[in-house]
């Protein structure tokens, strides 16, 4: 059992932890691009870049669109900030420190993840335009194709844990990783990663062939909040990641928080250059193979689990 | 203070830019993003800097009015080698800059952005009044533009209507016209397509802007294809311009497989094509022939069937269904220089990168192996579109197969079609 913070403390602690992590991937993001293009870039250029697109974007006038549903339009980025933050929240940073350590940690992380697609799709629908509407509805054909993987792999780590708290799912892992224990979960995890994520391979949403997809119509402090955002849930899910499959804050000689935060950073590179290097793939195939295979594969995954702690 | 440090920062940020190209445009996309300081946008919403590239027909001019007004501000104009029928050097905009042909537009879109966001620069007021295009016309009791909850046209806008699908349910379809400016569009393509979900039911290809009695081109088109009709052309020249065509495609279509970093290093080979190694091309072919998911992202899509392709000069499509269609096979230089023809099977967007790779690399060979041997003035050659001559363009067979080849494809499948299959608009009004 872990030490809650003072509730007062959490929102600070929240700030701090996932405010650096969103510059430092949004960094990396910008770095890991310009190699693949072959783009020579200062280590001052890259580190300045986010900081100056925010401010530029913090200048931009707000969004104008025909009609729009403008409550909801300002809403959908706010929601999606939110959801990223209850992620995060939900992982123990060290075995004495935790912001949001419920009992129900998965089914918490799990709804906040499942709230994602009401949020893009918000943001499609009340822009009142074609393509940020096409986003939208691409994001709900695809998104129970992902959330069904995640929350099987997540169901098999809390078994040998026989607990849904994430910090008990930390702690049955002191003697081996889960991602030893159990090789299919972390692979499954990081698929579904990108669906929620909607980064690389499946990055359906705000895709370049919808013109912007759901952000077509966005400027200004609006679509700084929706990039921002957008990084913040990658962090999130590599953050429940590195907790659930790496060991979380688990290992030798460093304090727990920076052994998690390197794992998280681990797993962030991962996924930001798989989404420079992995095209994107046809909707229609990956909803086929989600329920064909990596749902099946999935359920292996529990079941296996489920036999070993018997 | 404060906010002067703020701009300061803002002003750092790389350029946000939307192309909008024309007639006989400037190739820019590496000119651009090349150093890293200006990015190009897939929408003006994203964009302080509207880039205005070529010559626009009149037909062109209310699309890139509206363009201009959907910019946030603050937004400037640059034109790089644009023309306007009857509408000077400054064209349809109150104030834009103006680049000269010796001048350097990627510096030009620096300067005014920096210009814009340190306010150095009024933002650029909108060229359109803020009303609805037609008025409302709801009759309906909820105050929709038709009778009951669907119908109508309110502000000029076709509600959707029920209509069959494919699978036998009743679904909206939704009748849209885009184009001419979409970025993952050719230059001057309009499509009005008819979509249910986001599969689309109907196709219809819109004039060519660019077949009109205009003189809309400064010049006739100066590529050096269509000066190989009339004159001998070095084959080292011809080669290195078709290298550096089909790698600038390969950039279309990565960046519309969501690889924009790939396709900006595809840009860089193009841009640079007569110092590039042929290793350096064979790199990315090997990156991405590779890549298992832009492989099956590609196969079977916009598949074009042997048999209707045949015979129409369609050039590296033909290759691509497995037909070995290229006029280089009859020129006695490029027999010298052991010239046969590259085919793929398949016929589909994937097979149409993967030769268009290897083209680029056997290009390359054939420029450093031509010496000062010369080709053209035969009045027909082999271009990156196919077949062409005086009266011949074979672009103008694609646009025809196209509607048949959209019908029943998503949006996703959409793009990757039209941007495998290279459709020029301007080489198709050349004839």
């Amino acid at each position: 059992m872990t030490t809650p913070l003072p509730l007062w403390l959490a929102p600070a602690v929240v700030a701090s932890v996932l405010a650096p992590a969103v510059y430092l991937t949004w960094v990396l993001d910008r770095w890991v691009g310009a190699r693949v293009a072959g783009r020579r870039t200062s280590l001052g250029q890259t580190l300045a870049s986010p900081l100056a697109e925010a401010a530029q974007l913090m200048l931009q006038s707000s969004p104008r669109a025909e009609r729009p549903d403008r409550v909801t339009w300002l809403l959908a980025p706010a929601s999606l900030s939110g959801l990223a933050v209850v992620a995060v929240a939900t992982v123990p940073l060290g075995p004495m420190l935790h912001i949001a350590d419920a009992p129900g940690g998965i089914v918490l992380f799990g709804a906040a993840i499942a709230l994602v697609m009401v949020a893009v799709f918000l943001h499609g629908w009340s822009a009142n335009s074609l393509f940020p509407l096409m986003g939208g509805y691409r994001f709900i054909a695809l998104a129970l194709s992902f959330e069904m993987p995640l929350a099987l792999v997540l169901i098999a780590a809390a078994l040998p844990a026989e607990s849904l708290r994430f910090s008990d799912i930390v702690q049955s892992q002191v003697d081996v990783w889960n991602v030893v224990r159990q090789p299919l979960g972390l692979p499954l995890y990081l698929i579904a990663t990108l669906g929620a994520s909607f980064w690389g391979p499946l990055a359906f949403p705000d895709a370049p062939d919808l013109a912007g997809g759901t952000t077509a119509e966005s400027s200004g402090a609006a679509l700084l909040v929706w990039t921002a955002a957008r990084y913040a849930l990658l962090v999130a899910l590599c953050a429940v990641g590195a907790a659930v499959f790496l060991g979380g804050w688990l290992g030798p000689g460093l304090p727990g928080p920076i052994w998690l935060a390197f794992k998280t950073a681990g797993l962030v590179a991962t996924v930001v250059v798989i989404g420079h290097h992995v095209a994107r793939v046809r909707l229609e195939d990956f909803v086929v193979v989600a329920w064909t295979v990596l749902i099946p594969l999935a359920l292996v995954d529990v079941f296996l689990s489920g036999l070993l702690v018997l | 203070m404060g906010l002067t440090a703020f701009a300061r920062l803002a002003a750092k940020a790389p350029a946000p830019v939307f192309v909008a190209r024309g007639a006989n445009a400037r190739s820019l996309a590496f000119e651009l993003s090349g150093t890293g300081d200006v990015v190009l946008t897939q929408t003006p919403r994203h964009a302080c800097v509207l880039l205005a590239t070529g010559a626009f027909p009149d037909s062109m001019v209310p699309a890139l009015r509206q363009i201009h007004d959907q910019m946030s501000h603050p937004r400037g104009v640059v034109l790089a080698g644009a023309h306007f029928r009857g509408h000077g050097p400054r064209g349809v905009f109150s104030d834009p800059v103006v680049v000269t042909p010796e001048g350097d537009v990627h510096d030009a879109v620096v300067v005014l952005h920096r210009d814009l966001i340190l306010g150095r620069r009024p933002s650029a007021p909108p060229l359109l009044p803020d009303r609805d295009p037609t008025p409302w016309r709801g009759v309906g009791p909820y105050g929709q533009g038709g009778k009951g909850m669907t119908g109508g046209t309110p502000y000029g806008r076709p509600l959707a209507g029920l209509a069959d699908d494919r699978d036998g349910l009743k679904l909206d379809a939704l009748e849209l016209r885009l184009g001419p400016f979409l970025p993952m569009f050719p230059p001057g393509l309009t499509l009005t397509i008819k979509l249910q979900g986001d599969v689309v039911q109907q196709a219809r290809v819109g004039d060519n802007p660019f077949r009109t009695d205009e003189r809309v081109s400064v010049g006739a088109r100066s590529s050096v294809f269509v000066r190989a009709l009339s004159g001998p052309v070095t084959i080292r020249e011809l080669e290195h311009a078709r290298a550096a065509h089909h790698l600038e495609r390969v950039g279309e279509a990565l960046r519309a497989a969501g690889l924009g970093a790939l396709g900006e290093r595809a840009d860089r080979l193009a841009a640079n094509i007569e110092r590039v190694e042929a290793a350096a091309v064979r790199r990315l072919h090997r990156l991405l022939r590779r890549s298992r998911t832009l492989a099956w992202a590609t196969s079977g899509v916009g598949r074009l069937e042997p048999d209707r392709v045949a015979g129409r000069g369609l050039g590296l499509v033909a290759r691509a269904c497995g037909l070995p269609e290229d006029l280089r096979t009859q020129d006695g230089a490029y027999n010298e220089l052991g010239f046969s023809p590259l085919v793929e099977g398949g016929g589909d967007a994937c097979a149409r990168w993967r030769l268009r790779l290897a083209e680029v690399a056997q290009s390359l060979l054939l420029a450093s192996a031509a010496g000062t041997r010369t080709t053209g003035g035969t009045g027909s050659v082999e271009s990156p579109w196919g077949s062409i001559s005086s009266d011949h363009a074979p672009v103008g067979s694609l646009l025809e197969l196209l509607p048949g080849m959209l019908e029943g494809s998503d949006w996703g499948d959409v793009i990757t079609t039209i941007v495998s299959l290279d459709l020029d608009l301007e080489e198709a009004a050349r004839t």
